[in-house]
């Protein structure tokens, strides 16, 4: 059977959005007003308001929303900060790239952060921790802010991919001192190109993150501080203002077909669930499975794409090879890194292509 | 009593981008193509791009990046700037190019700027030291900086120069283009430059291979392939939207350098007898694309009001060098430290020069400024 499934299906969000987009576009260029301004002004209130938090600053992209929280937060060198090593790259390059240690903790089977981990993982140089909600899971915030309190730790959440999920009716974004968004193209509310946010109610905070964004000028003529160039474009908050409404069905589609995919590969594969009390927000839908390579190229095969975030642990990466990292240091995230297969789970998935998925997996695996 | 004044007030705009785009919709085309791809990050219009404007700079290669900031920043990395390096620039230059320095790790280094607001060679020359890493002259608004004696001393000490070419798409003296001698070059696309895109963008040329090759790797994540990382790295792409715009726009780009030169001459020629306001050398040979048309004027601050009451949206670049900024309290200078920059600052003035002004619209602020002064 020939079915296609996407991974990423651009062209049905244009044709599902294209009577909004391309007005918008328009009219944003009609105002001549290309860098900050009234569009990001409005996308920043609407977006803390999501998040549940007094301010969002609107920036450049995911590696520099986390780049700039730990410089605004004065994180230098000497600095320790704890994350997971099986997230996106960028999660300790960010770290590395402020001059300060980026240092690993174990995840638990469900592909967050293990809080016991993360404790042991404290030494005297730990300045803060960042818990990664990868996949759209947030991690167990309840242990994680409790190893914070008792260790005077700041706690960053890196929910880059977790816009729209929520731990005890508490968005992603307002469970830490601040917390780092990215809207790249393949994120459940997504720029058409880099864009990212920072999110904090932090008042001073956020005075100082919208210096350091916009070369620590404080009005045209004055420079407070040396900072960087890191700005959401006007254009795409254009289009985050016109997405953002959105957001909600989004993430219902998504949990929708998560769903399906847990009762249609039920025995079969290990399928992500919510913790009690969460609802995740499935910008991936990943599974654990045995022959792994082996069930990709059956899928692609049969005309489904899928992805794995990520092959290689960033442990075992060569920039973290040089902190001294080597093969048996995370047990639960090499052994996963094997095992996992992100599925196609956009939002524009039919019943049809969603039905077409089980079935070949459970060819696949002789069901 | 006021005087009567003879010019009636008319709007000349400094920013033009709502005029820029009047024929907009071949540029939406090329929009909605890209958007129904999904080709957003490091596409082909991206790749486009850089080939374009690497020729157009007589460069051997050019790498998009997130910003002219950053172009600046990632040239500096690139060449090994780190902590304990110092990098020379030009005080009177804007805040993004210390920015880049001190965001890198490094220790900012002034220089007094000449006549020309570029940055003084022999000075230059004096401030290295064992510690200097690299050489960041600016070709400031459009002027290129004294490109043969710069690099002779850069040579000369065997030092990198990273050219600041922000603001300076298709300057040159004699043959030799900003952005085609240096180790590296950064230039802005910001939308207020003379080639622009809808938002933040910039851009590096080099002539080096290994350079190019590492930038690649700098700006997106350090990595090789989607599963191998070389080393910690940023994320500063220019996106492929505006490398969309980017690419339609540099078909104008000789047409808007003339029209910005153009503009300037009839300036000059107009406004150069007055005696309350000095000119900056235009040596021939050297061409000045004037992203910004400037001068020094006495009574700087009454000229500034006078011509904003009559709708001449003028600004100064800027009343106050960086030495002088809050943010440069730690590196230990003071007022007296670069007098020739300070003096400018005091006197210095910018008019609209862009390629969307009209012929009345020049004949105003030539108007209003011979009002002013009586002349």
């Amino acid at each position: 059977m020939a079915r296609k499934v996407l991974y990423v299906d651009f062209s049905a969000q244009y044709a599902a959005q294209r009577k909004t987009l391309l007005p918008a576009i328009d009219r944003a260029l009609a105002r001549g007003e290309h860098v900050l301004g009234v569009e990001l002004d409005s996308f920043e209130k609407r977006f803390a308001r999501l998040c549940g938090v007094k301010h969002a600053i609107g920036v450049a992209n995911g590696t520099d929303a986390l780049m700039l929280v730990l410089r605004a937060l004065g994180v230098g060198p000497g600095d320790e900060i704890v994350t997971a090593p099986n997230s996106f790259v960028a999660s300790a390059a960010a770290i590395a790239l402020v001059g300060a240690t980026p240092v690993f903790a174990d995840v638990l089977p469900d592909q967050t952060i293990d809080a016991r981990a993360l404790e042991k993982a404290i030494t005297p140089r730990t300045r803060a921790v960042i818990p990664v909600h990868l996949t759209g899971k947030i991690c167990d915030m309840k242990a994680i802010s409790a190893v914070a309190r008792r260790r005077g730790l700041i706690i960053i959440e890196d929910a880059a991919q977790a816009v729209g999920a929520l731990y005890h009716g508490r968005p992603a974004g307002s469970l830490g001192r601040a917390a780092c968004f990215s809207f790249h193209p393949l994120k459940n509310l997504n720029a058409a190109g880099d864009a990212g946010a920072i999110v904090t109610s932090d008042d001073a905070l956020a005075v100082k993150l919208r210096l350091l964004r916009n070369h620590g000028l404080k009005s045209r003529d004055e420079v407070m501080f040396w900072g960087h160039n890191s700005r959401l474009d006007t254009l795409q908050a254009s289009i985050l203002n016109r997405r953002l409404p959105s957001l909600a069905k989004v993430t219902r589609a998504r949990r929708r077909t998560a769903d399906l995919y847990r009762k249609g590969l039920a025995g079969i594969v290990e399928c992500p669930r919510d913790a009690a009390g969460c609802r995740d927000a499935y910008h991936l839908f990943v599974i654990q499975c045995d022959r792994r390579d082996e069930l990709q190229r059956f899928l692609k095969a049969n005309g489904v794409s899928t992805a794995v975030h990520y092959p290689t642990p960033i442990h075992l990466q060569a920039p973290a090879r040089k902190l001294g990292y080597k093969k048996g240091d995370f047990p639960e995230t090499e052994r996963q890194s094997a095992r996992i297969l992100s599925l196609p789970v956009h939002q524009y998935l039919t019943r049809a292509q969603i039905g077409h998925v089980i079935g070949a997996i459970q060819r696949f695996y002789g069901r | 009593m006021k005087p009567h004044s003879a010019v009636t007030p008319r709007k000349v705009k400094y920013s033009y981008l709502d005029k820029q785009f009047a024929e907009i919709d071949p540029i939406l085309e090329d929009i909605r193509a890209l958007v129904k791809s999904g080709d957003f990050t490091l596409g082909e219009p991206v790749r486009r791009f850089e080939e374009s404007f690497a020729k157009l700079i007589g460069a051997e290669h050019a790498v998009g990046v997130g910003s002219g900031t950053d172009a600046l920043f990632l040239s500096l990395k690139a060449l090994g700037v780190g902590p304990g390096d110092e990098v020379i620039t030009a005080a009177n230059t804007f805040v993004a190019t210390a920015g880049a320095i001190e965001t890198a790790g490094a220790r900012i280094v002034f220089v007094d700027c000449n006549e020309k607001f570029v940055i003084d060679p022999a000075l230059m020359e004096k401030a290295i030291t064992k510690k200097t890493r690299a050489l960041l002259p600016v070709h400031w608004g459009g002027q290129p900086f004294d490109i043969d004696a710069v690099m002779q001393a850069a040579q000369k000490h065997g030092l990198p120069v990273v050219e600041d070419a922000c603001q300076s798409i298709g300057a040159a003296v004699g043959k030799r283009k900003a952005g085609s001698v240096g180790a590296a070059a950064g230039f802005s696309l910001h939308p207020l430059k003379n080639l622009n895109v809808w938002g933040d963008g910039g851009i590096i040329t080099t002539n080096s291979a290994q350079t190019r090759d590492k930038l690649r790797l700098l700006r997106n994540h350090g990595m090789s392939s989607r599963d191998e990382y070389s080393f910690y790295a940023y994320n500063s792409r220019l996106d492929s939207l505006q490398a969309v715009v980017g690419n339609r726009l540099i078909k104008d780009f000789e047409w808007i350098t003339q029209t910005r030169i153009d503009n300037a001459h009839k300036l000059d020629a107009a406004l150069n007898g007055i005696k309350q306001l000095r000119f900056p050398p235009r040596p021939a040979g050297e061409r000045h694309v004037y992203h910004l048309y400037q001068f020094l004027a006495e009574d700087r601050d009454g000229l500034l009001k006078f011509l904003k009451g009559k709708g001449v949206d003028a600004k100064v670049h800027y009343p106050r060098p960086l030495h002088l900024q809050p943010a440069s309290q730690p590196l230990g200078y003071k007022a007296g430290d670069f007098p020739v920059a300070e003096a400018q600052a005091k006197t210095t003035i910018t008019l609209p020069v862009h390629q969307h002004l009209s012929g009345e619209d020049v004949d105003h602020m030539i108007a209003c400024i011979k009002e002013f002064y009586g002349a």
